[in-house]
């Protein structure tokens, strides 16, 4: 017997394998909640890839695990992922410090479509971490401010502590030139002088007229749940409303199985459907 | 026609083996699996077996396979080795049913999007010898599910003779290059090839697939899911089913990730960190397993991912058969 | 049998229809004579699919586990070692007694329908025998604890044979012993039948389920396989009824009982005399799920 396997570690296959990481250095990193830090990743020669609002990247704690997050913004240099402490490999994350090696390999899935959004008003509804990929598409409309109408975000969390961006929600995004931000609290605390109440009914009360107007929201199932009720109950179309959905991954290339829902692998073929494309799918999600 | 006595096979084999990763089925303690031929006493050849309890996917998936090597030091980390096996292989006496379990493989690894490396690697310098299947057992049905058990597409075609040698037929170039280097051991030979036994399972998927889109919710998979105890020997023994976990281990600062077969029958399989679960009960997953074979595999890729070879109908402790299965969907009466 | 069949769909019809329970379970036919399965029948018009035949094998009392969050009452047609899977069911609180009501089947011993399914198959050599072997050495042919009871009394033909083999595993020396199960264990494709087919398993999540952390490896190797078994092995010690499922449903052939048996007798020599799952008294309770200041404390 002569064993004639060429185990392979040319670089090559390191490059072309999408399943093999590349490997990026931890720039800075933000707290924005108890729970919540923002990483900003810097591969080797700048970014490590190209990502578009709304698309999906692996990070990899190498020596502890793999997760599937959005990218919550891209720069000319680095990559921002925001992550909430809910497990494994999100607690190995929440201890690491500013010079850190991690693994990330990516872009994966469709994105926002940011393209067929232009000339629209734009309407955000966001809950909690759900703010993260939403920020990616915010941002994007920001910088290519001329495309965009009229710009409305809505944002809610458990307490103030568990608003994510206060910075760019109460000093930045405001400044924006026909920009609003409406921001809430589901119980009333004694320095919180805005809106307390969960997100899907201060929409209902802020009610922006569906008229030539996109709605994307991304929270937690139950937010989401009760906000295209209320979308729906306000008049928008399925077409005019856009999510995110949020399955167990491992592969990221539409290989490994459990994402599906439906024949639909959210990795590859999501994670942003509109309303109406959702209704085709199985309600698994 | 060529004809490769049963007295030379296991020299045959051994020729093989001198340059390829060379697969058999053999018995093991009453299992019967494609196992790396090494020539040992302990290898018991079971091409006398209609087929072997354990499929052949593990010649191109592998059970545990290992991805790429890594070193921590402090903040640091370093991918060492990527750890993609090429070389020559060789699956010997597979029938019609894994090898269309086989396509499906293909599709699903190398199609829509992205190629799988490390599939592609033990796949490409794949050469494969099909052995024509004319006795059908009681739970096989690859006719209903489109397998042509007597031609299969290969690069040999064998046929087991009466007195067990094996008529040898070269289908491609690929054949041809691997029939030459074991020539000396051939005859020539007038054959009678035998006749084709029918398959007693008889299975019409017609309209199969775009009667389930419409049955996500029918209280039928309450009913059959009943008897499902959510254990993975379907999803493991079956040759199409594919799904993977991705892990890792540790040893000091010397890291290996892998990969490892996993089951849409397990709960953790789908359990997001922070504890929510789309298919939380063992309806759920029980559902997606056949619709997966039956619909979704069939949405994407335009085939079933089922080719009727039988081993879970044979092997599930609790009777669940997929023949049943597809039977009662065809009984339920959909409102119109 | 026959009569079984006709009398176990007469009291599923009785049961369904007073409103006594709201599902029964039991057993249906395949499309093979062999292929008896277990079955949940909810329904009145499907009762009729019942049947008893000597190929009811399964430990039918595992399927429990999914009525766990229910309130309603659950009908279940048990052999004696069922009976031992109910009781295990009871005393680790998956479901109280009084949401069950028990058919019991003086069981003549059974077939195995997965060793007909797979001798018949052409993939192994193996024969199926005339009895299952865990039948032929059966101590609880007869329910001992039920509503109401199906079929005659059944001899109880006495076996020293219950730790027989344990007794060989025991004369070798650790080396022999460590090669022996690493051998067997090596074959483990972790499909998890041995755990989802216990009664004694019933944990809501299962500690190889678990991924934080996670305790043993998802790897199929010697070690990880190894670590898999002999966990799951040390936490049934006590509470193993001995129904031999775990061993029946393995599609490698792995010898699992030797494992469990080899804890049975050290449970019953360290702090017995005890059996699981003979008695619903306090005091059998599993020994390992209890103290008492007499227990063994020599390792201390």
């Amino acid at each position: 017997m002569h064993d004639h396997n060429h185990e392979c570690s040319c670089k090559d296959h390191g490059q072309t394998n999408p399943l093999v990481p590349t490997m990026v250095k931890v720039q800075k990193i933000v707290d924005e909640t108890s729970d919540v830090k923002t990483f900003y990743v810097v591969g080797e020669n700048g970014i490590p890839f190209k990502v578009m609002p709304g698309q999906l990247a692996m990070v990899s704690h190498v020596a502890i695990g793999e997760g599937m997050f959005s990218v919550s913004w891209q720069d000319d240099d680095h990559l921002q992922f925001a992550i909430k402490r809910v497990g494994l490999l999100t607690d190995a994350l929440h201890e690491i410090e500013v010079g850190q090696t991690l693994g990330v390999r990516g872009p994966y899935g469709n994105g926002f479509p940011v393209e067929e959004c232009k000339g629209k008003d734009m309407l955000f509804i966001g809950g909690g971490i759900g703010l993260a990929p939403l920020r990616s598409f915010i941002k994007y409309c920001f910088k290519h401010r001329e495309d965009y109408g009229k710009i409305q975000i809505i944002y809610g969390a458990r307490s103030y502590d568990d608003l994510c961006f206060k910075r760019e929600l109460f000093e930045e995004w405001p400044q924006v030139p026909n920009c609003e931000v409406y921001t809430t609290i589901d119980n009333a605390e004694d320095q919180w002088a805005g809106n307390v109440g969960f997100c899907p009914a201060y929409l209902e009360e802020i009610n922006p007229s569906p008229q030539g107007r996109i709605a994307v929201t991304c929270g937690p199932p139950i937010m989401i749940k009760f906000v295209l009720q209320a979308l729906e109950k306000m008049g928008y179309t399925d077409e005019q409303v856009i999510t995110t959905l949020e399955m167990r991954m491992k592969c990221g290339i539409g290989k490994c199985g459990r994402c599906n829902i439906g024949s639909e692998y959210i990795c590859l073929d999501g994670p942003v459907f509109n309303l109406a494309q959702l209704k085709k799918l199985p309600p698994e999600w | 026609m060529k004809v490769l006595p049963l007295d030379k096979l296991r020299e045959a084999l051994n020729i093989m083996a001198n340059d390829a990763e060379v697969y058999v089925p053999m018995l093991r303690d009453d299992i019967s699996g494609y196992f790396q031929w090494a020539d040992n006493p302990a290898d018991e050849l079971a091409l006398d077996l209609l087929n072997t309890y354990l499929s052949p996917k593990n010649v191109v998936i592998p059970q545990t396979e290992p991805m790429y090597k890594f070193k921590t030091s402090k903040q640091d980390v370093e991918i060492t080795e990527v750890q993609v096996r090429e070389g020559a292989r060789i699956i010997f006496g597979i029938k019609a049913c894994d090898l269309k379990a086989l396509e499906n493989l293909d599709m699903a690894f190398l199609t829509m999007g992205f190629e799988d490396e490390y599939y592609k690697a033990r796949r490409q310098d794949l050469t494969i010898i099909a052995q024509a299947c004319y006795k059908p057992g009681p739970a096989c049905f690859c006719e209903g599910m489109g397998a042509d058990r007597i031609n299969p597409a290969a690069d040999v075609l064998i046929h087991e003779l009466e007195n067990q040698d094996y008529a040898w037929e070269a289908k491609t170039s690929r054949g041809e290059e691997l029939t030459a280097k074991i020539a000396a051991l051939m005859e020539e030979r007038d054959v009678t090839l035998p006749q084709a036994e029918p398959q007693s399972r008889k299975v019409d998927m017609t309209g199969v697939s775009e009667k389930l889109a419409e049955m996500f919710e029918h209280p039928v998979w309450d009913d059959l899911s009943s008897r499902c105890m959510n254990c993975g020997i379907c999803t493991y023994v079956c040759p199409s089913c594919y799904c993977f976990d991705i892990q890792v281990s540790n040893r000091g600062e010397a890291g290996n990730r892998f990969r490892c077969w996993d089951s849409c029958m397990y709960r953790e399989y789908t359990m997001m960190a922070g504890g929510h679960n789309p298919r939380d009960y063992k309806k759920e997953r029980y559902r997606n397993r056949f619709l997966h074979k039956l619909q979704f595999f069939n949405e994407r890729y335009g085939a079933n991912l089922c080719t009727g070879c039988g081993r879970c109908v044979i092997l599930c402790p609790n009777g669940v058969n997929i023949i049943e299965v597809i039977e009662k969907v065809k009984e339920v009466k959909l409102d119109a | 049998m026959n009569d079984f069949t006709n009398k176990a769909r007469e009291i599923a019809k009785r049961l369904l229809a007073d409103g006594t329970v709201s599902v029964v379970l039991g057993w249906e036919k395949g499309d093979e004579p062999y292929a008896s399965a277990p079955t949940a029948i909810t329904e009145l018009a499907e009762v009729d699919r019942l049947i008893i035949d000597e190929y009811c094998i399964h430990e039918i009392a595992a399927l429990l586990t999914d009525y766990r969050d229910g309130t309603d009452k659950v009908a279940i047609f048990a052999k004696g070692c069922d009976v031992r899977g109910i009781i295990r069911m009871i005393q680790d609180r998956v479901i109280p007694r009084e949401r069950l009501h028990i058919i019991g089947i003086n069981c003549p011993g059974m077939k195995d329908p997965n060793e007909y399914a797979r001798a018949a198959s052409g993939f192994g050599k193996a024969p199926a025998a005339e009895i299952a072997a865990k039948c032929q050495v059966c101590q609880n042919p007869n329910p001992f604890i039920y509503d109401e009871i199906i079929g005659d009394l059944q001899k109880v033909e006495p076996s020293n044979e219950r730790f027989a083999s344990v007794e060989e595993i025991e004369k070798m020396t650790p080396d022999e012993r460590y090669n022996f199960f690493a051998q067997e264990l090596s074959k483990c494709i972790r499909c998890y039948a041995c755990r989802n087919a216990c009664v004694a398993c019933n944990c809501r999540t299962c500690i190889f389920d678990e991924s934080k952390p996670q305790w043993v490896g998802r790897s199929t190797d010697t070690v990880n396989n190894m670590l898999y078994h002999i966990i799951r092995a040390t936490h049934v010690a006590g509470r193993c009824v001995e129904c031999g499922e775990c061993e029946r449903v393995c599609p490698v052939g792995i010898p699992l009982m030797l494992l469990n048996r080899k804890l049975v007798k050290d449970v019953d020599e360290l702090f017995g005399p005890y059996q699981a799952g003979l008695s619903l008294e306090d005091d059998a309770i599993p020994p390992l799920s209890r103290y008492r200041v007499d227990d063994p404390d020599e390792f201390m």
